[in-house]
C-alpha cells in the first residue's frame, strides 16, 4: 500500500536524519568528521534494551540520549583531543573509524553478533491507529513525534540559546570565538554530546521497530547516514533533515516499484554523483549562514 | 596449515599495497574491496564460465578492476579528503550491491567452481609487484608523486599532469587488488559478495596506517602484523578488532606516519650523500 | 643566424580577470619579447600576482587572450602551459617540505614526461638530469646544501631555491613573483646578481618586486599597475618618476622612489 510505504519511508528517513543531523553538527561546528558515530548509533540499541529491563520503556528515550551523549564525551576525549590542527583531520577521522571497531567488537563479544530481541514492551507500542480504513501502527507516528520534537529542541537550543550562540561561533570560527572567551573545549564537549545523544536516541527508536538490536546497523544503516550528511552539504542543518526524508522516501517508493534489490545502493548512488555535480551540496549553506538566514 | 597463513597474508599484503599505491598521489581510497570483488568475480567467470587458465584470467580480472577505476576515477578524483572517501566508501557497497543482484554469478548466495591458486601463486605476485614497486619507489616517478601528494598545484606548475597522475596509480591500485581478489576466489573455491565489502575495505587501509605510509615496508608490516600474530596468540584472534582499533589508536596517537615512518629518498639523494 | 626583429614570446591582450564584484585585471595588455625583462611594479592588490595566475592558468580569464610562443594559452591548463616553457615561483613560498634541495629541483625535470613509461623504473637520461639540477643549484649557490632537507633552508635560501626549481625546468620564460621579499640588502644585491646570471639561460623575464633597487637594476622595461590597470609603461626611470605611479604610492614608505 502506497501511503503505508511512504509512511515507512518517512519513518526510516526520520532516523537516518537524526543520524545524520549528529554527523553534520560535528562536521559543520568543529569540522571534524567522526566515524564513530555510526557505532554510538548502533549502541543505542543495547542501552535501549539495558534500560528496558531496568525502568519503564518510556524511560529508554532518555537513557539511550544520555549513553549516547556519554559515548560521544568519551570519542571526543580518545579520537579527536589530540588531533586538532587542520593537517591531522584525516588522522582524527581514522581514529574514530579504529575506535568504532573497538566499540563493535566489545558489544559483540558481550551481545553476540546476532540481533538481541528486546524484552516485552508495553502494549500500545505494539498497537494500529486506523487513519481512513488503513491501519498504520502507532509506532511509526510515536518515533515521528520523538523525531520532530528532537528537532524543535535542537533548532530552539542553537537559535535561541546562549549556549546556542557559542556554538554558532564556533562553527564560524574557533580562533575567534575562543579569542571572544567562549571556552571552545566546552563547546565541542556539548556539540559531541548532543550530536552523539542523537545518533544513540536513533538507534533507540529503530530497535523499537524492529523489536531488536542488532550490531551489524553501525556500517550499514550508520554509514548511510554519513552518505545522507554529504548530499544535504556538510554542516547544513536542514540538509541533513531533508536528505534524510527523501532518501527514506525513495527507498520506500523502491520497494512500491518493485526494485526492492537495489535499494542498499541507492543513497550510494545519489551521493556519487551530488559529489560529482555539486560536491558542496543540495543545500551548500553551512551551518553557521543557514543560520543567519533563518 | 602454516601455508594457509602465509596465504592470506599474501593477499592482505596485496590488499595493503593496493592502498599504498593510490595513497602515493595523496588520495586515501576505501574502494578496495570493491576492486578486490571485481577481480574475483571477472576471473571466476573467465576460469569457470569460460573455461579459461588461471594466468590470463587472472591479469585480465586485474585490468577489468583497473579500467573500472578509470572510469569512475575520472570524475570523482578531483575530490579531495572526505568527499573522495566517502564516494570510494560508496563504490565498495554499490559493488556489492550489484554482484548480489546478478543471479549469473550466483547473487547473495555466492559463486563457486573456482580453483587452482595456491601459496606459490601469492608468493609469485607479491614478489612482482614488490620489485616493481621497488623500483619504482627509486626513480623519478615517485618524486613526481611526492610532489603531486604535497602540493598539486605546485607539481601541476613544473609542468606535471596531476589528473592522470592521480588517475594513474589508482588504476594501478585497482589492478593489484583485482589480482588478489582474483587469488582469493581461486583459492577459497567459494565467496560471497558480503565477503568483500565496507569493513575489508577499511581494515586494508588501516593496515597500511598502521605499518607506515610513506613507504612501501608499511604496508608489509601492517598486513603482517595483523594477519599472522592472530594467528599464533589467542587472544590476539579472539579479540582481533579490538586489538587492531586499540593498536591504530595508540599509533595515531605517538607515532601518526606509522611504524615504519622513513620515506625512501632518491637514488639521486642517496648517491649524493655518498660523495659528499 | 641572422637576428631578425625580436619574437613576442609573450602577448596579453585585453586580459579581464573578476572574482564576483572584484575587478583584478582590467582590460590589461603587454608584450614582452624574447630577451626582455620586464619589471612589474604596483601597491598591494593592484593585480600583479593575480596576472601571473591568470598567464599561468592558476586563474581563468574573464575575457581576453593570452598568447605564449605564437600558442594560444588563455585558460590552458596549469600543466600544459608549464610544458609549453612557463616557469614561475610563488610570492608565499611553496617549496616541497618533506623533499631535499636536491629532489625539489629534480622534480622539475620535464624531461620524464617526454618518455613516461621508460621512465617509471629507470633511471634514463639520469645522469644529464642530475647535471642541469646542479647546474640550476649552483647559479643560486644553493649547491653545498643539495642533500639538506628543504624544510631546514633559511628563508634566503628558501626563496632561492624556488627560483632553482622554476629553472631547472628548463623554461623559456620565468615569471618571478617577489622573489625578494623579506631579503637584506646585502641579499637584494646577491639576488640581482643571480638574477642577472640567470638571463642567459632563458629567454625572457617577467619579474614582479616591490624593491625599486632590483627593478632599476634589471628591467629593460618597467610596467606599472593599480586596481587591475596598467597605468604606465616605459623604462624604469620613466615610469618611477611619473606622476600616476608616484601618486598610486602615496603615503607608503616602503615605496619612496630613490
Amino acid at each position: 500500500m502506497l501511503v503505508g510505504q511512504v509512511l515507512n519511508g518517512l519513518v526510516n528517513g526520520a532516523m537516518y536524519s537524526l543520524v545524520a543531523l549528529g554527523f553534520t553538527l560535528i562536521i559543520g561546528v568543529l569540522d571534524k568528521l567522526n566515524f564513530t558515530h555510526p557505532e554510538i548509533f548502533m549502541f543505542g540499541g543495547f542501552a535501549g534494551i539495558i534500560s528496558i529491563n531496568y525502568f519503564p520503556a518510556p524511560w529508554g528515550l532518555v537513557t539511550s540520549f544520555v549513553v549516547g551523549g556519554i559515548l560521544g564525551l568519551i570519542t571526543e576525549w580518545i579520537a579527536f583531543r589530540r588531533f586538532k590542527s587542520p593537517d591531522s583531520k584525516i588522522t582524527a577521522a581514522l581514529s574514530s573509524m579504529a575506535l568504532g571497531l573497538v566499540f563493535t567488537d566489545w558489544v559483540q563479544k558481550y551481545w553476540g553478533t546476532e540481533p538481541v530481541s528486546l524484552p516485552t514492551l508495553p502494549s500500545w507500542m505494539e498497537q494500529n491507529v486506523r487513519i481512513a480504513e488503513v491501519e498504520f501502527p502507532y509506532l511509526n507516528f510515536f518515533i515521528l513525534g520523538v523525531t520532530c520534537l528532537l528537532m524543535i529542541t535542537l533548532h530552539t537550543l542553537i537559535n535561541k540559546t546562549r549556549m546556542g550562540r557559542q556554538i554558532r561561533a564556533v562553527a564560524e570560527s574557533p580562533m575567534n570565538a575562543s579569542l571572544l572567551g567562549i571556552d571552545v573545549k566546552k563547546v565541542s564537549q556539548v556539540v559531541f554530546f548532543i550530536s552523539s545523544g542523537l545518533a544513540a536516541e536513533a538507534g533507540f527508536l529503530l530497535s523499537l521497530r524492529s523489536a531488536s538490536a542488532n550490531s551489524e546497523i553501525g556500517l550499514t544503516f550508520g554509514l548511510k547516514a554519513l552518505a545522507i550528511m554529504a548530499i544535504g552539504g556538510l554542516g547544513d542543518i536542514r540538509g541533513a533533515m531533508l536528505g534524510g526524508l527523501l532518501i527514506g522516501v525513495m527507498e520506500a517508493l523502491l520497494f512500491v516499484f518493485g526494485w526492492g534489490r537495489w535499494v542498499e545502493m541507492t543513497v550510494w548512488v545519489v551521493v556519487i554523483i551530488t559529489m560529482v555535480i555539486k560536491p558542496s551540496g543540495l543545500f551548500s549553506a553551512r551551518l553557521k549562514t543557514q543560520e543567519a538566514r533563518a | 596449515m602454516i601455508a594457509d597463513h602465509l596465504f592470506f597474508a599474501g593477499i592482505n599484503l596485496l590488499l595493503a599495497w593496493s592502498v599504498y599505491v593510490v595513497l602515493l598521489s595523496g588520495n586515501l581510497s576505501f574502494a578496495q574491496g570493491a576492486f578486490m570483488a571485481l577481480g574475483c568475480y571477472c576471473a571466476g567467470v573467465l576460469t569457470v564460465k569460460l573455461g579459461w587458465t588461471l594466468l590470463p584470467s587472472v591479469l585480465l580480472a586485474g585490468s577489468f578492476s583497473a579500467l573500472i577505476a578509470t572510469i569512475v576515477g575520472y570524475p570523482t578524483l578531483r575530490l579531495k579528503g572526505i568527499y573522495l572517501i566517502l564516494v570510494t566508501l560508496g563504490l565498495t557497497v554499490c559493488v556489492r550491491v550489484l554482484l548480489e543482484n546478478f543471479k549469473f554469478i550466483g547473487g547473495v548466495g555466492g559463486f563457486g567452481g573456482m580453483k587452482g591458486a595456491d601459496l606459490t601463486w601469492v608468493l609469485m605476485a607479491v614478489l612482482i609487484f614488490g620489485t616493481l614497486l621497488y623500483f619504482f619507489s627509486r626513480g623519478p616517478m615517485q618524486l613526481v608523486c611526492d610532489a603531486v601528494r604535497e602540493d598539486e598545484l605546485v607539481a601541476a606548475s613544473l609542468g606535471i599532469n596531476v589528473v592522470a597522475t592521480k588517475l594513474a596509480t589508482f588504476a594501478v591500485g585497482a589492478f593489484i587488488a583485482g589480482v588478489a581478489g582474483a587469488l582469493y576466489g581461486h583459492y577459497m573455491n567459494f565467496v560471497r559478495p558480503e565477503n568483500f565489502d565496507v569493513l575489508l575495505s577499511i581494515y586494508v587501509v588501516l593496515y597500511v596506517v598502521l605499518g607506515g605510509v610513506n613507504n612501501m615496508w608499511g604496508p608489509v608490516v601492517g598486513a603482517l602484523i595483523m594477519t599472522l600474530l592472530p594467528e599464533y596468540i589467542r587472544i590476539l584472534a579472539e579479540w582481533r578488532p579490538s586489538v587492531f582499533g586499540l593498536s591504530i589508536l595508540l599509533i595515531l596517537l605517538l607515532r601518526p606516519q606509522g611504524i615504519l615512518r622513513f620515506r625512501m629518498s632518491t637514488q639521486s639523494s642517496k648517491e649524493l650523500l655518498r660523495h659528499g | 643566424m641572422v637576428e631578425t626583429s625580436p619574437k613576442k614570446l609573450l602577448v596579453i591582450q585585453h586580459l579581464n580577470k573578476n572574482f564576483g564584484g572584484i575587478h583584478a585585471i582590467k582590460d590589461f595588455n603587454l608584450d614582452v619579447n624574447s630577451g626582455d625583462l620586464i619589471g612589474i611594479i604596483g601597491p598591494n592588490g593592484a593585480g600583479k600576482t593575480a596576472l601571473l595566475n591568470t598567464i599561468t592558468g592558476f586563474y581563468r580569464a574573464n575575457a581576453g587572450q593570452v598568447f605564449f610562443d605564437e600558442i594560444e594559452i588563455t585558460n590552458a591548463s596549469i600543466h600544459d602551459i608549464a610544458l609549453l616553457g612557463v616557469g614561475r615561483t610563488f610570492q608565499n613560498i611553496r617549496l616541497f617540505k618533506r623533499m631535499s634541495v636536491l629532489e625539489n629541483v629534480m622534480v622539475a625535470r620535464k624531461q620524464i614526461f617526454k618518455r613516461p613509461v621508460l621512465q617509471l623504473f629507470n633511471r634514463l637520461d639520469h645522469e644529464a638530469d642530475l647535471e642541469r639540477a646542479m647546474d640550476c643549484l649552483s647559479m643560486l649557490n644553493l649547491s653545498d646544501k643539495a642533500s639538506k632537507s628543504a624544510a631546514s633552508l633559511s628563508y634566503g635560501d628558501a626563496r632561492r631555491l624556488e627560483i632553482a626549481r622554476a629553472l631547472t625546468g628548463e623554461p623559456k620564460m620565468l615569471l618571478l613573483d617577489e622573489p625578494a621579499a623579506g631579503m637584506n640588502e646585502t641579499e637584494t644585491n646577491e639576488l640581482i646578481e643571480d638574477i642577472q646570471l640567470i638571463r642567459s639561460k632563458v629567454s625572457s623575464i617577467v619579474l614582479i618586486e616591490h624593491d625599486m633597487n632590483l627593478i632599476r637594476s634589471l628591467s629593460d622595461r618597467v610596467v606599472a599597475m593599480d586596481f587591475g590597470l596598467k597605468i604606465c609603461e616605459g623604462s624604469a626611470n620613466e615610469v618611477l618618476t611619473h606622476p600616476e605611479v608616484m601618486s598610486a604610492y602615496l603615503g607608503e614608505d616602503e615605496y619612496v622612489i630613490a
